[in-house]
């Protein structure tokens, strides 16, 4: 199968990949004074924004409202960036895929994989917003591991598909724009699940990130375990598009240096 | 396999990227459904036609050509980065390509950083680079900016460093694209030393040209190309005494 050959390639590279990965991160922030706090710092800004709009003026009551906004914000974080880098990942390195043996397929896996370190390292700043939410920590924390490796798939799958069809299309990048914006919105991120009509919930879900973005509200605000049928499901779904994603992906790799 | 490089019978075509040509945007996929199969031949351009060559194991052999005869395209489909529409290409071992020097150094990063990057593009392993970073440096001459961006490098630097790392790449069979005229005295000196080292070594290198003279002085067999096809071929001097002389008329 397609995807197994992908998964050797990428494990054959995995010292470029690495390498290529610690670029990114370090690509980021070179020549900003704050460097790396700046990984930290959006994060929190967006979450007070959010805060002081809902909060405040909105007048929305629910305890511990920003934290709960920050749990949902981080993976989203993670998500919408991995998407939009990995979707543009082909062309950016163009002149790595026109002038060198290089295997496209390792770029959207250094998208997913950079934003998910950081991803990891704004973990420690969630933490402490929920210590001083005064949010007690269960022992459904050990989840955490388990629904970070889904949405891993889910992302690499769908930055995959994006990837190979923005090369020719270069309409996907503008439409994906636009469809993550929405996206956010559709998930319970900045509203919780409860508040959705019960006709439009396998909207707010069954989007994938919408799943993953109340398993993570849950074990951290709720301290209940994350929907384990849900999330069974949704690791299915996320392998299914991962072959699928592949699939479009290897269909058009050959022809992406003439797209160059 | 006697020979280290058999490219046989390759013709390879582009799509033209003229506005309405195939299609570039999802608007014409869906309003042209099927256009791909069906496209009128104006829109494609015939870059290579039923090309051949065999390079055996050690040997240097040459291409030249006017531009736009397809020289390029061949070395990218000898490296993979084209697939070819008919025909078929074979090597054996380790093979580099130089088709730009510091294809994709990152203008932020250090020599060092880039080095690495670069290298392993070209088919080390992390370990081998590191091995052989300060041989690298060495080589390149730029000791003392090594931890620079390379945005802050003179061209000539920059280049050194390029070539530098792809002189340690170690491969079986080596294509250069052009590489032999793009810098000074100092530079070219320093590539004939490399290709005669390479050559001692038994590595089988396959060089592109506009440079005659350096044609003439490394290759033993040379195929001059124009319009994509094969016009002539045999051994350096007559080749490029007949493609003078097609100057010369």
């Amino acid at each position: 199968m397609g995807i197994l050959t992908t998964m050797k390639t990428c494990w054959r590279h995995r010292a470029l990949i690495g390498a290529l990965v610690t670029r990114q991160l370090n690509a980021r922030y070179r020549g900003s004074i704050l460097g790396f706090l700046w990984t930290f710092l959006n994060p929190i800004f967006l979450m007070l924004i959010y805060a002081l709009v809902f909060r405040v003026y909105m007048r929305f009551d629910m305890d511990h409202y920003p934290a709960f906004v920050f749990a949902g914000l981080l993976p989203w974080i993670w998500f919408t960036t991995s998407m939009s880098e990995g979707t543009n990942s082909l062309i950016a390195n163009g002149n790595l895929i026109t002038r060198a043996m290089f295997p496209p397929e390792i770029l959207p896996v250094v998208a997913v994989i950079a934003n998910l370190m950081n991803f990891v390292f704004t973990i420690p700043v969630l933490l402490v917003v929920f210590l001083i939410s005064g949010i007690p920590f269960g022992w459904q924390l050990a989840w955490l591991p388990v629904i970070v490796a889904i949405q891993c798939i889910f992302t690499l799958a769908l930055t995959f598909l994006f990837a190979a069809l923005n090369v020719p299309f270069r309409d996907v990048q503008h439409l994906l724009t636009n469809a993550l914006t929405f996206w956010f919105f559709l998930c319970p991120i900045l509203y919780p699940l409860e508040r959705v009509p019960d006709i439009l919930k396998p909207v707010a879900l069954g989007n994938g990130m919408g799943t993953l973005v109340t398993s993570y509200q849950n074990i951290f605000v709720h301290q209940q375990g994350p929907g384990i049928a849900a999330l069974f499901a949704m690791l299915f779904g996320s392998l299914l598009l991962l072959v699928l994603g592949d699939a479009v992906f290897r269909h058009y790799r050959d022809t992406f240096a003439e797209y160059l | 396999m006697p020979n280290a490089l058999e490219v046989s019978h390759v013709s390879k075509r582009f799509r033209s990227h003229r506005q309405g040509a195939g299609y570039s945007t999802l608007k014409s996929l869906f309003l042209g459904k099927g256009r791909r199969q069906s496209a009128p031949p104006e829109s494609y351009h015939q870059a290579l036609t039923d090309v051949s060559l065999v390079v055996p194991k050690g040997e240097v052999h040459g291409v030249i050509g006017r531009n736009g005869s397809g020289k390029t395209t061949l070395l990218k489909l000898i490296t993979g980065i084209y697939r070819p529409d008919e025909g078929s290409i074979r090597y054996e071992g380790r093979l580099a390509s130089l088709i730009e020097l510091g294809a994709g150094f990152h203008p932020d990063f250090t020599g060092r950083e880039n080095a690495l990057i670069n290298g392993m593009v070209l088919g080390m392993t992390k370990r081998e680079i590191l091995d052989r970073m300060d041989t690298i440096i060495a080589y390149a001459e730029i000791e003392e900016f090594i931890d620079e961006p390379v945005r802050t490098y003179s061209t000539g630097m920059y280049m050194r460093l390029a070539f530098a790392i792809a002189v340690h790449v170690d491969p079986d069979v080596l294509l250069l694209d052009e590489i032999l005229s793009v810098g000074d005295e100092q530079f070219a000196r320093k590539c004939a030393h490399e290709i005669d080292r390479f050559r001692a070594n038994g590595t089988t290198i396959l060089i592109v040209s506009h440079d005659l003279e350096a044609v003439k002085r490394y290759c033993s067999h040379v195929i001059h190309l124009e319009g994509g096809r094969v016009r002539n071929e045999g051994s350096a001097a007559d080749v490029v005494e007949a493609y003078r002389a097609q100057f010369a008329e």
